[in-house]
């Protein structure tokens, strides 16, 4: 289960899973917004490549209009799965505790 | 000691994998800590077998302790040869804008798992996928092998 709150002015937070089941929910919540989007990861308890999936597009369509994504409070297991797929040279990623 | 379900061959049926894992990692006194990078591979490969796989029965997944971690065999029936140890690598260094999200996933297996052996039964059409994960540090790329065997 996700659930994604917030967004434009403040933070995305997501909470829960992001999965193979959850990304095309996600994908349609963070097509909503434009600029530097930030998502608060700090309740992000799991995430898969469907997930990573779901960023990098993100990403690269706020790139394309100058913004970008940034990622705060991204906990040790999320940590690695950023390092193993490149994506902490692509992604601003703030660690979390 | 070892469990055993099935599962059909849907992308929503991911919920009820967790929860088989979730229970079994309980039950057999399993590292928790490990419970997170199971789930992972097992979505990985899951994914990848209700995308592309041809067959219908359902797919099999058997849990058991093992000092310190757990080893994980996932059977997929009426199966083609497919060895997802040798899958194409994926270029992590490209800048964002030619990054692709394909591949990623197969990708990420071998980085999260001690060992992974896949196996074929030319015979019975069964592909066997085996992984074993511990508390011990995490080798990059662990070392897999591809053996015709049974199912």
């Amino acid at each position: 289960m996700l659930t994604m709150e917030g967004g434009g002015e403040t933070p995305v937070v997501l909470s829960g899973r992001l999965d193979a089941t959850q990304a095309a929910a996600a994908q349609a919540y963070l097509d909503r917004f434009h600029g530097v989007v930030t998502l608060d990861c700090s309740d992000l308890q799991y995430l898969s490549s469907a997930g990573l999936g779901v960023f990098l597009k993100t990403h690269k369509r706020l790139l394309g209009a100058g913004g970008r994504l940034r990622l705060t409070a991204v906990n040790r297991h999320l940590q690695d799965i950023f390092s193993y797929s490149g994506f902490d040279q692509i992604l601003d990623i703030e660690p979390g505790r | 000691m070892s469990e055993r379900a099935s599962f059909a061959r849907r992308i929503d049926v991911l919920a009820e994998i967790f929860a088989f894992t979730t229970a079994a990692f309980a039950r057999q006194g399993i590292p928790a800590t490990l419970l997170a990078g199971v789930d992972l591979v097992l979505e990985e490969l899951f994914t990848n077998i209700v995308k592309y796989g041809r067959g219908k029965a359902p797919v099999t997944i058997e849990i058991a302790a093992i000092p310190d971690g757990v080893e994980v065999t996932l059977t997929e029936p009426e199966a083609d040869r497919f060895d997802v140890t040798k899958a194409a690598p994926v270029d992590i260094t490209l800048p964002a804008v030619q990054r692709r999200p394909g591949g990623l996933g197969l990708h990420l297996i071998p980085r999260l798992v001690d060992s992974l052996q896949y196996g074929y039964s030319e015979g019975e059409r069964c592909s066997r996928i085996v992984f074993r994960k511990t508390s011990a540090a995490p080798r990059a790329g662990a070392a897999g092998r591809n053996e015709d065997e049974r199912c």
